[in-house]
């Protein structure tokens, strides 16, 4: 016996129904806790009451010495548009060499980076700590940036040179037989037909720096004055995690803006995702 | 000057501006990325306690022996092992499964796939602090059950419990870049394939068999790569849910790298765990390609 379509359908759309309920569920706790007191918050988590609620924890989460979020939100933003920007950098130039010449040397090459893509980052960044004081880096922004850069630099060479490969030689012959040099025309003339491999990549990237923990905690360090979103909230709620009316206000001071860009930007960072879903 | 010579000449410079193009793409990936594994390879034959001051001691596999002979070291490889392997597998049996459930675009599927996937941009730190305000022993689902008459439940409490709960937190946050890797795939399958299959009789099972399944081969094996990499560096949670405890039965390789050996200042065999994590992660990687590239091979010779 077959089940009708449309019962079929009926039974679909009430299973998501329920799966979205229980994804939002700890979201929705999330932000009526953090309007509320320890006592309001363990008696009635899930009841809203407008008479008690109180701004007053979100007010101390907004200005505590520890974690202050704009200027997490600074710090990280600023780190994912410089690992950006140097990564896209350096691998555009590469990618345009590695996927125009087709000799054995430049194979092998563009094998080598491949293969990082499989190195489990977090786990190298005890020795990383020992190359960047070498370099006198250790503790800085700028030591981090070049790590982040590192680690993205695999996936983005990889994905760029299968985009530039697609693109026909004829516009390189073109563009040098009226005299232009290599790199006019690989910022003038493919570096713009790059475009959605570019976005595709800026997003995945972005999202990787964004979430990552480890590397700022480690490279950056509790000594440094300097921290991430991540690394604020560990320094804000890491050991106050069963005082309730610290953890709820300050995680959702901390998702809320990048929750708002999420949900604006949502149809391109999910089809980003779904174009560069090679990525580890 | 000669044609030929001026050829050279010009293509001499040529290979310089290329090589030049490349050079900071190396420098950056090498200096950062494969001399640190370098040194994990290195400072892992050592004894060194990672002051400036000290040397590192040549002490040969001493480290390795006590990676494989220690009982907290090996409990937490075996952490891993799991956390991996069911968190993987819970992962993509719940994405491949809602991704046909989902894979029509309309409305409700849009925003369902949104509402599966928010949890990633919130970054492992903060999922795990989130659930563990809400499974936590004194957290607002326990209070909720001791209020409504039961007793509570040990989630974050109890050895296997705790084991379990980590890995249903990451399989939450996880399965939807997975359902994203799965729906992308269903994209790719010929609508005219799916027709035949269906003018010729397949129910719907057939064709998910016969169809849509062997059409996804290569997207199931991209995700299930990508998940198991991820979860084989599982750190953030297990720093924000469990602490690693109760009794170290969450703390993951990575955890007990970055969290225990480094901060007892065991440069050596904190090293040494990266590097037979790094060789886990690598073999890994190859066997499942290898793996895929048979099956492909095998349907090739069939078809």
């Amino acid at each position: 016996m077959r089940t009708s379509p449309r019962l079929a359908g009926t039974a679909r759309v009430a299973f998501v129904s329920l799966l979205s309920l229980f994804m939002l569920a700890p979201m929705y706790i999330l932000v009526i806790n953090a309007f509320k007191d320890q006592q309001a918050i363990l008696t009635s988590p899930f009841t809203i009451d407008l008479g008690s609620a109180t701004t007053k924890y979100l007010a101390d989460a907004w200005s505590n010495p520890d974690f202050s979020v704009p200027y997490g939100y600074a710090v990280t933003l600023l780190l994912v548009a410089a690992v950006n920007a140097l990564s896209i950098g350096v691998c555009t130039s590469a990618a345009y060499v590695l996927a125009r010449t087709p000799t054995r040397v430049f194979r092998l090459v563009l094998m080598f980076f491949v293969a990082g893509m499989f190195v489990p980052t977090q786990v190298i960044l005890i020795p990383v700590i020992f190359v960047l004081r070498g370099l006198g880096l250790m503790g800085t922004l700028p030591g981090l940036i070049l790590f982040l850069t590192a680690t993205t630099i695999p996936f983005t060479l990889f994905v760029f040179v299968g985009f530039i490969r697609m693109l026909p030689r004829a516009l390189d012959e073109a563009a040098a037989i009226d005299g232009a040099g290599a790199q006019y025309t690989l910022w003038r003339i493919i570096f713009p037909l790059m475009r959605p491999i570019v976005a595709t990549v800026f997003i995945l990237n972005a999202l990787s720096v964004w979430n990552d923990f480890a590397s700022p905690q480690v490279i950056l360090g509790p000594g440094s004055d300097v921290y991430t979103v991540t690394t604020g909230v560990y320094a804000a709620v890491g050991a106050y995690s069963a005082d309730y009316t610290k953890v709820f206000p300050t995680l959702l001071l901390a998702v809320i803006p990048i929750l708002v860009l999420f949900v604006v930007l949502q149809r391109h960072v999910m089809s980003g995702l779904a174009a560069g879903s090679v990525k580890g | 000057m000669t044609r030929k010579a001026w050829a050279g000449r010009r293509g001499r410079s040529q290979a310089a501006t290329r090589a030049g193009m490349v050079v900071p793409a190396v420098m950056i990936y090498v200096g950062l990325l494969v001399v640190p594994v370098g040194y994990a390879v290195y400072y892992s034959l050592t004894d060194y306690n990672g002051f400036p001051s000290q040397t590192p001691e040549f002490t040969g596999l001493d480290n390795y022996r006590e990676v494989f002979s220690s009982t907290d070291i090996t409990a937490a490889m075996v952490v891993t092992g799991i956390v991996a392997a069911a968190g993987a597998a819970l992962v993509n049996v719940a994405a491949l499964g809602l991704a046909l459930l989902l894979r029509q675009t309309n409305r409700f599927n849009t925003f369902g796939r949104i509402v599966m996937f928010y949890p990633h941009v919130l970054s492992a730190l903060v999922v795990g602090f989130l659930w563990q305000a809400l499974l936590g022993p004194q957290g607002v689902v326990n209070a909720m059950m001791e209020k409504a008459g039961a007793s509570s439940l040990p989630f974050l409490s109890d050895e296997t419990w705790a084991l379990w709960t980590m890995i249903f937190v990451i399989a939450w946050a996880l399965f939807g870049v997975q359902l994203v890797i799965y729906l992308a795939g269903l994209q790719t399958i010929s609508p005219d394939l799916v027709e035949a299959a269906r003018i010729d009789g397949a129910g719907r099972w057939q064709v998910f068999r016969a169809v849509t399944w062997p059409s996804l081969a290569p997207t199931v094996t991209v995700a299930i790569i990508t998940s198991c990499l991820s979860l084989l560096k599982t750190y953030d949670v297990v720093v924000s849910l469990t602490g690693g405890g109760p009794a170290g039965s969450t703390k993951t390789l990575a955890y007990n790298i970055l969290a225990v050996s480094f901060p007892e200042r065991r440069v050596g065999l904190a090293s040494a765990q990266a590097v037979v994590l790094v060789v886990a992660a690598a073999v890994l990687a190859f066997t499942v390609l290898a793996l895929r590239r048979r099956a492909e091979e095998g349907a090739e010779s069939v078809g």
